[in-house]
């Protein structure tokens, strides 16, 4: 059997971009071996298929690049918030379990419909980057490439539903090197979370710009009428992912527990703000009257 | 067979089947999602669980929250801020309850006249809908709002802008106030202690300033439901729908059905006449069908377009949809060294008209929200970029988000130390504002809406009126001592939802004829704030429009079962009438 053509450097440059290159055989290296060789796994039915090992590299990929966004809303004294370039000594989004909300927002209660998973998957599986640009540490061995290329397809064109935290993640990565290609390599798994705040900033301005058809710069292949959706919707979700980061890093997800419907902890939101000190209240001391001694007022 | 069907329970529907049910009508309110029939075990106080969009206990989508949220296609970076449930909207609602401008209405013939959405007015005068103001004031009831310190600061600033006090319903020029507001006054110990146990019904009546109307209000602790300080339609007009023979004579309690989305009106012709002749509605993935004499929609600016689409029904004109108004807001706020009282008390308890450019209101928030609301933009992240935008005026730096360690900054002084000012935009009915059908995928309850606004190609006057009053915010601010202005120049928060099934004096730009019903189909009625022919002026719409839908019910009782008026010929009962609340408890309600 002839040994198929490895994938083309745009393919290579694609799976660099949106972080699954770097993560799965990169400096993350998460992806087991018998994806690479996979011999091992082929004479071997204990070990788990293609699909069971490419999905945690891909859930620790979309974590990795949602904490480069939490930060990015609100910054601590994490290793994120360090190389974003803006540290500080108070808890931050990290701290807050932004992180956490995100990814159980976009997984759990976005509605994501197969009308719309099946193209995103189809187009991740497919997508190539010609955008022109030079990209470091791109000297994977073709092999290995094409086999993990093989695993993340099968991942995707399987029955399992897709996680909405990837195809975002991969996004932001995607837009993180346009900005900068260096951040293909470094620290964490993920481009977005290698870029300062202001490298951040202008991935957002990139899917924020009005008069831009994302779309396209994605390379992203959509049936029409979806693909004016679609990219609509992207604009929509350019300012969702600041809106809910901020969201939920100030908020109580993180300490509430569900079931006695209390908290377990002072929010980390409520301590930067000084919101209820003393924790919910029936109401408070302020009525200082009626504005000129006014209580009615009639034509 | 019913005489009428209400769709949908939210700040409309209620309003005409509480009116109908006393006159003795058999109705059917519909209501898509859940009735918090006991908010102290179902509700708590905080932001994420109630106002997640996506899965608070205030949010639109089903009563189970593990299922997901109702998905609607927006082909923009905004927000529409739709809920279902018993109430709406209005179980999120500050209460605030001013009158429509008088230059919205036909008739008008002020100095100002022409500085109004002139091609859009009213399709009668502003005196023919005084009555039902009066009315539904003295319903829920409206009064003064008490004062607390961010309403203190906020008037202090207003104080240096050279303008009178309006101390009557009506306004008449540029003036600024307490609002009046369908919260009940703080009585006994509430707003005067923050101690739990003295804060109980009837040791305390009306507001106990707790800060959570966007929660949803179930205080004072204790209080029979229509007792609680704010009047949502699910504190007020609800439980009187529920208990119409113990208020009024002859009055026929209504049937409430929860849980139950309306997915198709249907009609069929009389005469050659197109006539509403029923729903269909699914629970639990289970259609049911019911006829009524007549079908009043009540599902809101997003939703009734929606349901007359998937319904199939005639549009000649093209308007079902079109012309939706949100006040196109903006976001200012104030960093002061003092203490501001926010986020304490009622969410905004203060406001300031300018007509016909829009308003202000001063609006409390809690932590998350104050977040969310100051990184919601359309001018990209100040000091980052634009995104063609970042005005400037007199606040300081460009328009835009407040990010990442800025924000951390701004909202570490504390959040007791921010005023934060809601500019409100009299903007114009504009055909292409408007909801279609999506072509994303359907839900369970059909094809979905899309909710298009092209927030940079607004009219001239609309632009300009923004640009006006978010300029205003910036120098009351100024004048109440803050010491930083920021203007975060939002991107489409829809909050304020108007005139998407506008009523209209022309048959080329609207859906409903002068008393409600629309032009397509006889005995089919809209009753909400998508019936408003405009954005009002800017006054927030709950009180304009239950007047309105006051009104429609008087039409439709008048019309389809011989009745006469009766607005200007009785007395309203009250919504917190003691024989309501003996009567919900009789019942279990």
């Amino acid at each position: 059997m002839p040994v198929p053509d490895p994938p083309p450097l745009s393919r290579r440059a694609f799976l660099a971009r949106i972080g699954v290159l770097g993560a799965a055989l990169g400096g993350g290296g998460l992806l087991a071996r018998s994806v690479i060789a996979p011999a091992d796994a082929a004479t071997n039915p204990l070990l788990p298929t293609t699909v069971d090992l490419i999905r945690p590299v891909l859930a620790a990929l979309a974590r990795d690049t949602l904490n480069g966004l939490t930060v990015f809303a609100m910054p601590g004294p994490d290793p994120y918030s360090r190389t974003q370039g803006t540290p500080s000594s108070t808890p931050g989004a990290i701290e807050a379990g932004a992180t956490d909300f995100i990814i159980n927002s976009l997984d759990n209660f976005v509605p994501f419909p197969d009308a719309i998973a099946q193209p995103v998957g189809a187009a991740l599986v497919t997508g190539l980057a010609d955008s022109g640009i030079a990209l470091p540490g791109l000297e994977v061995l073709p092999v290995e490439l094409r086999r993990l290329d093989r695993a993340l397809a099968a991942y995707l064109q399987s029955d399992e539903a897709l996680p909405l935290s990837f195809p975002i993640a991969g996004l932001l990565n995607l837009m993180a090197t346009q900005v900068n290609p260096l951040a293909v390599n470094g620290p964490h798994l993920s481009p977005f979370a290698r870029l300062s705040y202001a490298e951040k900033a202008k991935a957002f301005e990139l899917i924020e710009r009005t008069d831009s058809d994302l779309v396209a710069l994605l390379d992203v292949q959509f049936p029409e009428p979806l693909k004016a959706s679609v990219s609509g919707l992207l604009k929509f979700v350019g300012g969702a992912l600041i809106e809910f980061a901020t969201f939920g890093a100030y908020g109580e997800s993180a300490v509430y527990d569900k079931v006695s419907r209390t908290l377990r902890a002072r929010p980390i939101g409520w301590s930067h703000t000084g919101y209820q000190p003393h924790g919910p209240v029936e109401g408070w001391d302020d009525f200082i009257g009626y504005y000129q001694g006014r209580q009615k007022v009639s034509d | 067979m019913r005489d009428v069907i209400v769709v949908g329970a939210g700040g409309g529907g209620p309003v005409v089947a509480k009116e109908l049910a006393a006159q003795g009508l058999d109705v059917l309110l519909l209501e898509a999602g859940p009735r918090h029939a006991n908010p102290r075990d179902e509700w708590t106080t905080f932001e994420d669980d109630a106002n997640n969009p996506l899965t608070g206990y205030l949010r639109w989508g089903p009563s189970d929250r593990s299922k997901p949220a109702w998905f609607r296609e927006w082909p923009q970076n905004s927000f529409v801020w739709q809920l279902s449930g018993v109430g709406g909207t209005t179980q999120h609602f500050y209460g605030n309850y001013p009158r429509a401008y008088p230059g919205v209405f036909e008739g008008y013939d002020g100095a100002d006249k022409n500085g109004y959405d002139v091609d859009h007015r009213f399709p009668f005068t502003y005196g023919e809908l005084v009555p039902y103001f009066e009315w539904v004031e003295a319903t829920m009831p409206v009064m003064t709002a008490a004062m607390g310190h961010k309403e203190q600061t906020f008037f202090r600033g207003a104080e240096t802008l050279g303008l009178p006090v309006q101390t009557t319903k009506t306004t008449h020029r540029p003036s600024y106030r307490p609002q009046e507001n369908a919260i009940l006054q703080p009585g006994g110990t509430a707003g005067k202690t923050a101690s739990s146990e003295l804060l109980v019904y009837p040791k305390a009546t009306g507001c106990t300033f707790c800060g959570y109307c966007f929660q949803g209000c179930m205080r004072p602790n204790g209080a029979p439901r229509n007792q609680f300080a704010k009047r949502s339609t699910d504190n007020s007009y609800v439980p009187m729908a529920l208990t119409a023979n113990v208020w009024a004579r002859g009055g026929k309690p209504i049937e409430l059905i929860t849980d139950a989305f309306v997915t198709r009106v249907h009609t069929e012709k009389r005469h050659g006449v197109l006539t509403a002749t029923g729903v269909t509605w699914l629970s639990d993935g289970t259609e049911h069908r019911e006829d009524a004499r007549v079908v009043v929609m009540s599902g809101g600016c997003t939703e009734n377009p929606r349901l007359w689409m998937n319904s199939g029904l005639p549009n000649p004109n093209g308007w079902v949809g079109r012309g939706y108004t949100d006040h196109f807001f903006d976001w200012v706020f104030g960093v002061f060294d003092d203490y501001t009282g926010n986020p304490k008390g009622v969410g905004s308890s203060a406001r300031l008209d300018y007509p016909p450019y829009g308003g202000l209101e001063n609006v409390g928030l809690p932590p998350a929200l104050a977040a969310f609301a100051g990184t919601l933009s359309d001018s990209g992240i100040r000091g980052q970029y634009k995104n063609g935008r970042g005005q400037t005026g007199p606040w300081d730096g460009p328009a835009g988000r407040v990010m990442g360690p800025e924000l951390k900054e701004v909202l570490s002084h504390g959040l007791d130390r921010l005023l934060s000012v809601l500019v409100i935009t009299d903007d114009d009915v504009e055909a292409q504002n408007r909801v279609t059908l999506s072509a994303l995928p359907a839900d369970e309850n059909g094809p979905i809406p899309k909710v298009t606004f092209k927030q940079r190609k607004r009219t001239a006057r609309t632009l300009r009126n923004r640009e006006f009053m978010a300029r205003k915010a910036a120098e009351l601010l100024r004048g109440a001592g803050a010491k930083k202005v920021y203007r975060i120049d939002w991107a489409p928060l829809i909050l304020h939802v108007q005139s998407s099934m506008r009523m209209g004096s022309s048959e080329r730009n609207s859906v409903l004829d002068a008393r409600g019903e629309t032009r397509a189909v006889k005995g089919l009625f809209v009753a909400d704030n998508s019936a408003l022919s405009n954005g009002l002026g800017g006054p927030n719409p709950t009180l304009t429009s239950q007047a309105l839908a006051t009104r429609t019910a008087e039409k439709i009782f008048s019309t389809y079962f011989g009745g006469d008026p009766w607005v200007r010929s009785s007395s309203p009962v009250v919504s917190t009438d003691p024989r309501i609340s003996v009567r919900l408890g009789q019942l279990g309600l």
